[in-house]
């Protein structure tokens, strides 16, 4: 079906329209990768102020797809000469494949915003125009209600796809003076900003081409204003809540507005907001990313599940971090599902807001969302403040709190490192009543020191004891292994562990171990600690200060062996042992 | 527990196991202490090997691990040279550089994910010290 800017039947009309409505409420479905469904719609509009002359809409191979429609769009797309590239390659690239609906349905958006525009650039939107979008728009209301919300976002999105398909395939043959404009400016931009939302990344590369004009009428400035608003979130692809809550900015900014300010707003918005968002979520991005995935499509289950089997381990860290960060989002989800409720009924009003409360939201929501209160108390307590203030606040400074972005985000990070220091403490044996950063980090570094000389001397071990078995461990013993967890040598039971080495010791031929032992024993002075006998100091402490007690161990380890092998073969001792063997590091 | 039949610990487990059996197999009759000594590095090795191919590449601990195993031998000559005078330096204060010695990888991390990865890894090391504690258990038996 070969698309001309002739006059077409009313029939044709219609099945463009029902493609239309079909297609969008199909690509919502496929939102998540930020389809560039909506975007091409956006970037047709935007070509077709370009495209004033009405250029003959003829069909151009360009890409190797079998849809004539598609070439269409892509012609279409190639006419502006600002962004040649960058549409072009977005736009086709990202078009569902093997989808002939949409390919149609997105050639006949272009066709349509063609025709459109033309007439737009040259006569003011007039209530002649309002009154044939509204009869399309009952139309496609009919067409399109059997389908219902679908995407698995928020379930406004296949309104405003509806919404956005019904101005989409007016009159598409109309002469310029008789076409309906865009009741435009106000519905049609939404809408298109709308759709334009769910490109994630790919906005990015379009938005900086952006140049517009100073002579660009009202429309063309608005509708960039709009882009350069989606490049906000466009930054963040993966935040996509974040582009929620924008969605809604666009929603309120309607008529015309200045297209400069809100892209350099946009554009230095979108950087110093990621930076911020990546700065407050170092730690479990990998968490807090599937987490924004799955908010994005409000299940809260499946965020807790998939944040579930992240760990393997018990009582894993990235679960509990997760989930405080879950119920951070969680809050913000239903801040902007309220938020959603607010601006579909301002919206609905046809309500212009200014420029300068836009940028005030704008000027107000960085700082305030750089803070991320760790706690749930933050933000239940301030809450109750949001609405009536802000729109898109997804974080709030706590009362009585500065509000200097600088300090908001050393306060987050301070929390966040405070956080995991009370996981350690847990997860460190002794360390219930130790308060402080500094001690607690003395008590995790002796810890983990130990556990990383337990390891040398159980290997030490294994190369000694070893011998005598022959390994069906692979079969049998694994599960034994796995599962006994209280042998005969418990984790913290230090005077059965000082036993353990001594059967070993005697069992050996003595000349295996002694030799080895001195060895040790030479290694270094720092070993060689002051202990009156070996076993004394061992039972001294037995279970107060975890790693002295090791040392000490393995100071008996080699006093044992110094002191029953009188005689040494010190032939054996002379340069094999490197000196610092036992040190702690794999 | 329950056992959770792919777990870290479980898969620990048979690859140490695996290697284990592999270092057993070559051993020379020899019971030098040079063999001793080798046998025992050789062990260690591959115990922090182990439970670092079992955590995967999701850890930045256990990646580190993985990249210096890879890179043992220039590794080895290097430190060498540099344990004796960490040996007798031991009892440095200043705190997040002793911690980010001790976690492999933790040089080049913020404070914050230093933490994480230090729990992290304080929790393998107990599993492999618990499993390795069996596993002697079961040889000396």
């Amino acid at each position: 079906m070969t698309f001309e800017k002739s006059a077409m039947d009313p029939e044709l009309k219609k099945r463009i329209i029902e493609d239309l409505d079909r297609v969008f409420l199909d690509s919502s479905l496929r939102l998540q990768g930020g389809l560039s469904y909506s975007f091409e719609v956006a970037s047709y509009s935007l070509n077709v102020e370009m495209d004033i002359a009405g250029k003959d809409a003829t069909t151009e191979p360009e890409k190797g797809n079998e849809n004539p429609i598609n070439y269409h769009s892509t012609h279409m797309s190639s006419n502006w000469p600002l962004n040649d590239n960058n549409i072009t390659n977005t736009s086709v690239g990202i078009i569902p494949t093997g989808n002939s609906i949409v390919e149609s349905s997105a050639c006949s958006s272009a066709s349509m915003a063609d025709s459109f525009c033309p007439p737009i650039w040259d006569q003011p939107v007039s209530g002649q125009s309002l009154g044939y979008c509204d009869v399309n728009v009952q139309n496609n209301v009919r067409t399109s209600d059997s389908f219902g919300p679908t995407s698995a976002s928020t379930g406004w999105i296949p309104d405003a796809m509806l919404r956005g398909g019904t101005f989409l395939p007016t009159v598409p043959g109309m002469l310029p003076q008789s076409l309906p404009h865009f009741p435009a400016d106000s519905g049609f931009i939404e809408r298109a900003a709308r759709f334009s939302c769910f490109s994630g990344g790919n906005l990015g590369d379009m938005t900086n081409s952006f140049s517009i004009p100073e002579n660009l009428n009202s429309y063309s400035r608005v509708l960039a204003s709009m882009q350069g608003q989606h490049e906000v979130f466009a930054g963040d692809g993966t935040k996509q809540h974040g582009m929620q809550s924008r969605k809604h900015e666009m929603n309120t900014t309607e008529s015309s507005k200045e297209a400069s300010l809100p892209l350099e707003y946009g554009t230095e918005g979108s950087p110093l907001k990621n930076e911020k968002m990546r700065e407050s979520l170092p730690c479990s991005h990998d968490e807090a990313k599937r987490g924004v995935g799955m908010l994005a499509n409000d299940s809260d289950e499946a965020e807790f599940s998939s944040r579930g089997d992240q760990e393997e381990l018990e009582g894993s860290p990235g679960l509990s971090f997760g989930k405080r960060l879950g119920s951070k989002k969680r809050k913000r989800t239903e801040q902007n599902r309220e938020l959603n409720e607010n601006n579909r009924a301002l919206e609905q009003s046809a309500e212009t807001a200014k420029v300068d409360a836009e940028i005030q939201h704008k000027g107000d929501l960085n700082p305030a969302s750089t803070s991320m209160p760790a706690g749930k108390h933050g933000k239940q307590g301030s809450q109750g403040s949001d609405l009536p203030k802000e729109e898109y606040i997804r974080v709030r400074a706590r009362r009585g709190q500065a509000t200097n972005s600088h300090s908001l985000a050393e306060r987050l990070r301070r929390e966040k490192i405070s956080e995991r220091m009370k996981f350690l403490q847990d997860l460190v044996p002794g360390c219930s009543k130790v308060t402080g950063k500094a001690v607690m980090l003395d008590e995790i570094i002796n810890y983990v020191q130990s556990l990383q000389r337990q390891v040398e001397f159980l290997s030490m071990k294994l190369a000694t004891v070893n011998p005598r078995l022959n390994f069906n461990i692979e079969g049998l013993l694994t599960k034994d292994i796995i599962q006994s967890r209280i042998g005969p040598s418990s984790s913290l039971a230090f005077p059965p562990d000082m036993t353990l080495p001594y059967p070993p010791l005697h069992q050996t031929p003595p000349g295996l171990i002694q030799p080895g032992l001195s060895g040790l024993g030479n290694s270094s002075n720092a070993l060689r600690r002051s202990t009156n006998s070996p076993f004394t100091a061992a039972f001294r402490e037995p279970t107060s200060h975890v790693p002295s007690v090791w040392e000490d161990e393995l100071h008996n380890f080699v006093q044992m062996g110094i002191n029953s092998s009188a005689p040494l073969s010190s032939q054996d001792l002379s340069g094999s042992l490197p000196p610092g063997h036992m040190k702690a590091e794999p | 527990m329950p056992s959770n039949h792919n777990s870290i610990k479980t898969r620990f487990t048979y690859r140490f196991a695996r290697s284990l059996k592999k270092l057993n197999k070559n051993r020379p009759a020899s019971q030098s202490m040079k063999e001793t000594y080798r046998r025992y590095h050789m062990i260690r090795v591959a115990s922090y090997a182990s439970m670092a191919s079992a955590v995967g590449p999701k850890r930045a601990w256990s990646r580190a691990v993985l990249w210096k195993i890879r890179n043992r031998t220039l590794h080895r000559t290097l430190m060498k040279k540099s344990r004796i005078h960490v040996l007798r330096t031991r009892k440095v204060s200043g705190n997040p550089n002793d911690l980010r010695k001790l976690v492999p990888g933790g040089e080049g991390m913020d404070f914050c994910r230093l933490l994480n990865e230090t729990a992290h890894y304080i929790k393998c090391l107990r599993t492999q010290v618990q499993i390795m504690k069996n596993i002697v258990d079961h040889c000396s038996n």
